[in-house]
């Protein structure tokens, strides 16, 4: 049994208790309550929700990165990492929407949902059992249908809403097949079964096993925006709200690589096959397709899209070289922790040009470091840092990255590639950030500055310290990860 | 009259080329919606079959979730399509094409 003080379900209260609580206060007073208290009471559960997970960190409570268990869900490390990743966006989110929402209507709803999507993102990360993984996944993936729709006057919303419902339930429902099928090979639910099962399985089963691992990459991947699965994406980034946006950018997307590290990766070392190369290809695929497809977009919120599809790509090369480094999965989940924070920060931005000036296109950014100073600022420092420049977080992921790239290249002959391919992509997306870049702080003319809203400025404020910081000072978060870091082999053993 | 589990998982392969195939080809939102359905019932049927033959009845447990949550899913779906036809008069995918690039 797991206890009831254990993380995923002090989390499951406090964020579950208020996001149902909403909507009833909001009946309760008659719709009149007002759109900043119901966001307060949002971001206090955050904030309690991080709090106790670090609180749990900080006092030894969590078991370094056990991947399996024979519960439902297990409370360790490398979950409570997903878990702080997605709380910040979370917390990006509502504090973002604080002047997104202003004089928009159902506020309570639409934080309710974006509670509801938050636990069902952290109990992804936690789950080690099937059915909890799938109940989890559907409770992330409903409350984000709604609110990429949530402008039910906008058919922009509406369109965006309508490709991404419809990818994203049959990402579903292939993952719900797959996960029939391995239920139907192994006997059990339980992800440590499975994979146990899937080690012994008899020679004619294994097709269907590969199958089974194929249907959750598909599905998995839908979600992470892998090509070929990626084709909703910058739709759905574009049309959403840009503070909703960031959720998906920042949070569903790091959800989809936490189940895909505890059951794709793990499924294949157990099936003991060349998964590897195919994550490899895909890694290549997604990173290309994603960077050059950015190049050519005029839109800011869809250029991100499809940066963010880029960056899966460079989370993917961990994964896919996971078997031959040690450090392979450490640089994934480093990457994805400062990914959560980078293109949180740059879609907040995004949020606020939209509020403040109604402007998304790229040429109509003239002058905007004149007027619009600290998002500017944050834009720039969340852009050059997605592109790696030292001494910024992203810097030091991509390097631990592709350095196992390298390093994996005694074993496997196409490790480099990978590392080769990622540092000519991180060359071309800096092409288009800084194109970004020099629209705001090298053109236009002479502008008056306008009034930017305060809790975008916080969010800045808090991203460019996270950034820099860690540029200057990795040390403590690399320690973090390699204690959340499963150890592949280690993990397969009851 | 046989009642064997190959029986049981032919059908539910073909629920699952009919729903792809559905998803694949139609392009009226209500149908492919009904599409995503017949895979998550062909899902479902594999769990229901294979924990009756199983000694684990861990399946059809699944199954009841399963059931619950696409009924959540299609809500929020129809939801959608409502607005939609709202907006547009008109629920055919192919027209929702104003994003692009």
């Amino acid at each position: 049994m797991i206890e009831l003080t254990s993380t995923p379900i002090i989390i499951l209260a406090i964020l579950g208790g208020v996001g149902v609580a909403l909507p009833v206060i909001n009946i309760a007073l008659k719709e009149r309550g007002s759109m900043i208290s119901y966001g307060i009471a949002t971001l206090i559960a955050l904030f309690a929700a991080i709090g106790y997970v670090l609180y749990q960190l900080a006092l030894d409570h969590v078991a370094p990165a056990a991947i399996f268990s024979q519960d439902v869900l297990v409370d360790d490390a490398f979950g409570s990492l997903f878990a702080i990743a997605m709380l910040i966006v979370a917390i990006f989110t509502t504090v973002g929407s604080f002047n997104y929402m202003k004089n928009k209507a159902n506020p309570s709803i639409y934080f309710s949902l974006i509670l509801l999507s938050a636990i069902g993102m952290v109990l992804v990360a936690y789950a080690t059992d099937l059915v909890m993984l799938f109940v989890a996944w559907e409770l992330m993936s409903i409350p984000t249908y709604v609110l990429v729709g949530f402008l039910k006057k906008d058919p922009i919303s509406n369109e965006a809403a309508i490709k991404y419902f419809l990818f994203g339930a049959l990402a579903s429902a292939i993952i719900i097949y797959g996960i029939s099928l391995a239920y139907g090979i192994t006997g059990s639910t339980n992800i440590g079964e499975v994979i146990q099962g899937f080690m012994v399985l008899d020679a004619n089963m294994i097709p269907i096993g590969l199958l089974a691992v194929g249907m959750f990459i598909a599905g998995f991947g839908f979600k992470m925006g892998l090509v070929p699965f990626h084709m909703w994406l910058p739709d759905t980034y574009e049309g959403a709200p840009p503070t909703i946006a960031t959720l998906l950018a920042a949070g569903t997307k790091k959800a989809g690589f936490a189940a895909a590290l505890r059951v794709v990766v793990m499924g294949s070392v157990a099936l003991s096959l060349d998964w590897t190369l195919a994550l490899g290809i895909i890694a290549v695929m997604t990173m290309t397709v994603g960077n050059i497809a950015a190049v050519m977009q005029k839109n800011l919120a869809r250029m991100l899209a499809y940066s963010s599809i880029g960056h899966a790509g460079y989370i993917l090369i961990g994964l896919s070289i996971a078997p031959f480094s040690g450090i392979g999965l450490q640089g994934s989940l480093f990457h994805i922790l400062n990914h959560a924070v980078m293109k949180g920060a740059a879609f907040i931005a995004v949020a606020g040009l939209v509020t403040a000036l109604a402007v998304t296109h790229v040429e109509k950014l003239k002058g905007l470091a004149r007027r619009m100073p600290i998002t500017s600022l944050g834009l720039v420092i969340s852009l050059l840092a997605l592109a790696g420049v030292p001494p910024l977080s992203g810097f030091w992921s991509k390097l631990m990255l592709f350095g196992a790239a390298i390093d994996a290249g005694t074993v496997v002959w196409w490790g480099p590639w990978l590392a080769i391919a990622g540092v000519l992509n991180s060359a071309l997306s800096l092409a288009y950030y800084g194109w970004i870049i020099r629209k705001m702080y090298f053109e236009g003319e002479k502008e008056k500055r306008i009034k930017e809203p305060k809790s975008i400025i916080a969010i800045m404020i808090f991203s460019i310290i996270f950034m820099v910081t860690i540029g200057v000072y990795p040390e403590p978060i690399i320690q973090f990860t390699e204690f959340a870091t499963p150890a592949i082999n280690a993990g397969l053993m009851p | 009259m046989s009642n064997e589990l190959i029986d049981f998982v032919i059908v539910s392969v073909a629920l699952l080329a009919i729903g792809i195939y559905g998803l694949a080809v139609k392009r009226n939102f209500i149908r492919m919606l009904f599409a995503v359905e017949i895979v998550i019932n062909a899902a479902n049927l594999n769990l229901v079959a294979f924990a009756r033959f199983l000694p684990h009845s861990g399946g059809q447990t699944f199954a009841l979730f399963s059931i619950a949550i696409a009924a959540a899913e299609v809500a929020v779906g129809l939801a959608l399509i409502i607005v939609a036809y709202r907006m547009y008069k008109n629920i055919d995918v192919a027209d929702f094409r104003s994003l692009k690039g």
